[in-house]
């Protein structure tokens, strides 16, 4: 597993230094990930070793933002303060948008393949 | 006996956070596998539970805990770059639909994104908040580093991506019934879109189709956020 860990992190420190290297916006590790796929669609396969490094990262991927997410308890003001506008846009954002994005994928694919 | 010693260690050593952190994550899975995967009991909602009450009562600040924790955090960065891989093997599902795909991706992608702006906007909320809205629908490690990009506050971030994944998986089948959804492809693709990785745990359970698509959907969407909101938001600065 070693040889896929170390591939991981070899993608993210180019997706790093090409972040830093031309100041881009993009996260680093965004660009490893976008790099990562086109070196596997040039590859045309995974490797086992990869495939376990990657397996045990998502396994806990939740795991993994606690840290960052354990942060909520600094911003326990703002939350009480607008508790109302964030529970109101996240539910109906939510709902609306799902509703949406299934509708349109559903009225395209029949689009799609009436053309066919 | 040297309690002096004992304490001097308990408050210095990263390892006492760490186990609370890392036991609290598994009470999660034990708890969430117990009750037959309910959706409100995600393993990190019971985590953050647990963590939290022990932070309340030690008295700790986050600075402190985030520095004993540090060493998770790392790990955010090369589990961001692992996505490629659930995505490169699901994108060969990309070509029979790809105009589909594209449209609602950017179209669905941007509007969601919108219409949660526009409710904080309308309901006065504060400019941060909006920022850390705005990575709601993608998939936590992505709006986590997106979110620190932007201005947005990350833990904020996180909870609104975790409470949007929730709602999603909770109500995503309803709608998809309301609405006479007919395509397995259309309700994984909708439901990786807006509720990421809960959301796709939920199209796994609609079929392996469902699934596939939700995988790609949550892939191409956190890509395409991480790399045109921060430079929609500069532009707007």
């Amino acid at each position: 597993m070693l040889k896929g860990i170390i591939t991981l992190l070899i993608f993210q420190f180019i997706g790093e230094c090409i972040s830093k290297l031309f100041e881009l916006l993009v996260p680093g590790a965004v660009i490893g990930m976008v790099l990562l796929l086109v070196f596997l669609i040039i590859r045309k396969s995974s490797f086992k070793s990869l495939d376990n490094a990657v397996l045990i990262h998502l396994r806990y991927l939740p795991l993994l933002f606690i840290p960052a997410a354990m942060g909520i308890i600094t911003q326990l003001d703002i939350i009480s303060k607008e508790f109302l506008a964030i529970s109101i846009s996240l539910v109906f954002s939510t709902i609306i948008a799902l509703a949406f994005s299934a509708k349109l994928m559903d009225y395209l694919t029949i689009h799609s393949e009436n053309k066919k | 006996m040297n309690i002096d010693a004992l304490t001097e260690y308990m408050t210095t050593t990263p390892l006492l956070w760490l186990l609370i952190t890392l036991g609290s994550f598994k009470l999660g899975i034990i708890i969430y596998e117990k009750s037959n995967k309910n959706t409100l009991l995600q393993p990190i909602i019971v985590a953050y539970t647990f963590i939290m009450s022990a932070l309340f009562i030690s008295g700790v600040s986050y600075q402190e805990y985030f520095k004993s924790v540090e060493i998770i955090h790392f790990f955010l960065g090369p589990a961001t770059v692992a996505l490629a891989l659930p995505l490169y093997n699901n994108l060969k599902h990309i070509k029979s639909l790809f105009i589909p795909i594209m449209i609602t991706l950017f179209v669905a992608g941007i509007s969601s994104i919108l219409l949660a702006i526009f409710l904080l906007w309308i309901f006065g909320a504060e400019l941060v908040t909006i920022l850390s809205m705005t990575t709601k629908s993608i998939t936590a490690p992505i709006a986590i580093i997106t979110s620190e990009q932007i201005g947005a506050i990350p833990s904020l971030a996180v909870g609104f991506v975790i409470i949007t994944g929730v709602i999603g998986a909770l109500l995503g089948t309803a709608i998809f019934k309301i609405l006479n959804i007919k395509y397995d492809t259309s309700k994984g693709f909708a439901l990786g879109l807006i509720s990421h990785g809960i959301g796709t745990a939920r199209a796994m359970e609609i079929s392996e189709k469902a699934a596939a698509f939700s995988a790609l959907a949550m892939g191409l969407s956190g890509i395409v956020t991480a790399i045109f909101l921060p430079l929609i938001i500069l532009f707007f600065q």
